[in-house]
């Protein structure tokens, strides 16, 4: 028995040694948990020689507030996955590996697959920094049941700001003492959409080409462009068209859509399969549309929100190794297409796509069509490639804050527009 | 060897208590004089500059007195709120037992809980406070993203959570006021009132001392959650107060000499606050 178990040890030590280790930690909550974690066992199952340890962490700023600590006491983790304003900060940090200089030593990734959306949001000076992975846009999703009583066209969705509005003012619907009971439209409060805006009337977010021909200086945003988003944002408020959140509540713009409290909502792509499952259950008829643009606007395009995946620097270089297969195992066609199904975040690959095309998928989902058509029809420009900016979080929180205030009637569109400037270049020249 | 035997049964303490708390704020003492790359890799010492530029924004000043305003006011309610409920629980009735669990309730909730509930409770569409307010006033309130009343919203969840902790203090002080010292007030023709405020208030000092220095740490410190939870400092920075403005800097936009700053403020702002109130409290306190 005893030499059993020794020979059994002795067995496990050799086979320790020939594998690695990596942390792989992630933003995704709920049954993504599940889902991704699936995918990791089928990657274990192919490389058997790697083990990876799967952590749901959190929020991404608590992936990247936890990674900056592990990286100090000398034990970071290998892939990371951070949203898409945490680039900037990520290139300057000097700890990651591009994933770049993996692809040129590995012909068998072929990163001109990828979407070229995609690609030229987390290209840098034509370098890839970090491999895209759970990629969303955002969308006009609307209530086609409640359109058709309130007498309007449930094939019809609003395009512009000004039909926005006229709209919403046929979903209104107050009780007898004049409270609003529903109303025309919704989003997060997130400066997420303000840039979405900015970028449909090809409009830069910061200097220097959104921060992509060199270091931004200053925002660009305190013009007419910003001016017509405020203002838009401004009526709709004031004139109880939309019902407001606090910043970043995407739960609760999604329960006054689902509730049928508002008729509209504009949201990430990601949260096509929930609405569609709730929507069913609450026995309505949902749409989506392209999200609409400023009146008299030449159609620009959408910028790509959402994460991707950073790999960080080790000692040991074939963890490095094992962290690339890893990464270019997640952006592979299957695992995107599983990924895209299961979450509603799409595709980043071209082939994938096409893959799902062939499959008859979007004939039965056309709304996850319309989500990847809207992104399509991108017109490649520095405005719709997204702003790379070190401060990307307090720019945010500056437009945020501004936004809160005007529709607090504490500053008029001007005032806010000048204040979020004048805030956001404030944090431009402390980043260090 | 006698005189070492107590340095020896501290030392553990000490040495958790050196690593957790004594070695992170000397460190934060430290990097407060420094602006810090976000992955603390570079780091460039600039003197007082941190503070210079917080004494400068006027996000920080508002932090600052909404600071003020939400610990006075969480403070001085909560523990006039917990007196008079413990008087009331401390009554000799039926079923005292079943409301004093209940009213404890709160305690073992976590206070990131407490924002949840209380920001499900104050839902503009779906809460129930705005229904039983619709039903009877006929007026609906958004509670958590407009002014003034997102202020209103953060403090009474603050209240609601510190308030048992408060009762708690107070039934045990008024169950250990000898019953002979009230039937005597009583004989001597002091009506409630008088009992009330002249005889056990008083004597209750000690505790509404304790009580008072707790609650102002939690409002200052562990209000974090509740804003967090439920406001995320909005509407604009309406409800950040200086603890959130640290976790903002820190955490959110990586910056962490400006957040170092940001605490060592608050230290000395808590050091201030218990000096003042040692000196005058030691005079007006009661010990029996």
């Amino acid at each position: 028995m005893k030499k059993v178990l020794a020979l059994l040890v002795i067995f496990l030590v050799v086979l320790s040694f020939g594998e690695v280790t990596i942390q792989f930690w992630h933003a995704m909550g709920g049954w993504r948990i599940d889902l991704i974690q699936g995918m990791i066992n089928d990657f274990m199952k192919a490389n058997p020689d790697i083990k990876v340890e799967v952590q749901y962490v959190g929020s991404y700023e608590e992936i990247l507030a936890k990674t900056v600590a592990a990286l100090q006491s000398g034990t970071p983790p290998h892939v990371v996955q951070l949203n898409e304003i945490s680039t900037k900060k990520m290139i300057d940090s000097g700890v990651i590996v591009p994933v770049e200089d993996m692809i040129r030593k590995d012909p068998s990734f072929d990163k001109k697959k990828l979407l070229p959306q995609v690609l030229n949001y987390y290209s840098i000076g034509g370098k890839l920094y970090s491999m895209p992975w759970n990629s969303s846009t955002p969308l006009l999703f609307y209530n086609k049941t409640l359109f058709k009583q309130a007498g309007l066209d449930p094939d019809k969705p609003p395009k512009t700001f000004s039909e926005v509005i006229s709209y919403s003012k046929k979903l209104v619907k107050k009780d007898e003492k004049g409270n609003i009971v529903r109303t025309g439209i919704t989003w997060p409060l997130y400066a997420w959409f303000f840039e979405q805006w900015m970028a449909e009337q090809n409009k830069l977010l910061v200097d220097n080409n959104n921060g992509r021909t060199g270091n931004p200086t200053k925002v660009l945003f305190n013009n007419d462009a910003g001016l017509k988003i405020f203002e838009f944002w401004n009526t709709l408020t004031k004139e109880g068209l939309m019902i407001n959140t606090k910043k970043g509540d995407w739960t609760a713009a999604r329960q006054l859509f689902i509730s049928q409290t508002v008729g509209m909502i504009i949201t990430s792509t990601s949260d096509v399969a929930l609405l569609l499952s709730e929507s069913k259950k609450q026995g309505f008829e949902i749409g989506a549309a392209y999200i609409p643009i400023p009146d008299g606007v030449q159609r620009a395009g959408v910028i790509i929100g959402g994460g991707s995946l950073w790999i960080i620097k080790q000692k040991n270089q074939a963890e490095v190794e094992a962290a690339w297969k890893l990464v270019k195992y997640l952006a592979d066609v299957d695992p995107q297409i599983a990924w895209h199904k299961g979450t509603g975040y799409f595709p980043i690959r071209l082939d994938a796509k096409e893959k799902l095309e062939k499959q008859g998928y979007y004939q039965e989902n056309p709304l996850h069509y319309v989500a990847i058509k809207q992104l399509l029809d991108t017109i490649p420009s520095y405005a719709t490639m997204g702003a790379v900016v070190g401060v990307f979080p307090e720019i945010r929180s500056a437009i945020e804050n501004a936004v809160e205030k005007m529709l607090n009637g504490q500053l008029t569109p001007k005032q806010a527009l000048e204040e979020a400037e004048r805030e956001a270049n404030k944090a431009i020249k402390q980043y260090f | 060897m006698r005189k070492w035997i107590p340095y020896i049964f501290i030392l553990p303490t000490f040495v958790i208590i050196s690593i957790f708390i004594y070695y992170p704020a000397l460190n934060s003492f430290y990097l407060s004089f420094f602006k810090v790359s976000p992955f603390g890799n570079r780091k460039k010492f600039v003197w007082l500059d941190n503070y210079l530029e917080l004494f400068s924004d006027d996000r920080f000043i508002r932090a600052f007195s909404f600071t003020i305003i939400f610990t006075i006011v969480t403070v001085v309610v909560s523990i006039f709120i917990a007196f008079f409920v413990a008087l009331l629980l401390n009554q000799k009735v039926p079923g005292v037992r079943v409301f004093r669990t209940l009213i404890f309730a709160p305690y073992a909730v976590s206070t990131a809980v407490a924002g949840a509930l209380w920001g499900f409770m104050l839902n503009p569409v779906v809460g129930h406070v705005n229904y039983m307010m619709k039903m009877l006033f006929g007026i609906q309130v958004n509670w958590i993203t407009t002014i003034p009343y997102a202020a209103y919203a953060v403090i009474i969840a603050a209240i609601w959570k510190t308030l048992p902790f408060n009762i708690i203090f107070y039934i045990a002080g008024l169950q250990s006021i000898p019953d002979e010292l009230v039937e005597a007030a009583k004989l001597d023709g002091a009506n409630i009132w008088t009992r009330t405020w002249k005889l056990i208030f008083p004597l209750l000092s000690p505790i509404t001392y304790y009580l008072v220095i707790m609650s102002i740490i939690s409002a200052m410190f562990q209000s974090f959650a509740i804003i967090d939870v439920m406001t995320r400092g909005g509407p604009g920075d309406y409800t950040t107060n200086m603890i959130y403005r640290v976790y903002l800097d820190g955490f959110r936009f990586s910056n962490t000499g400006r957040a170092s700053a940001e605490s060592i403020i608050l230290f000395l702002i808590m050091i201030v606050v218990t000096f003042v109130y040692f000196k005058f409290g030691r005079k007006n306190v009661h010990y029996q």
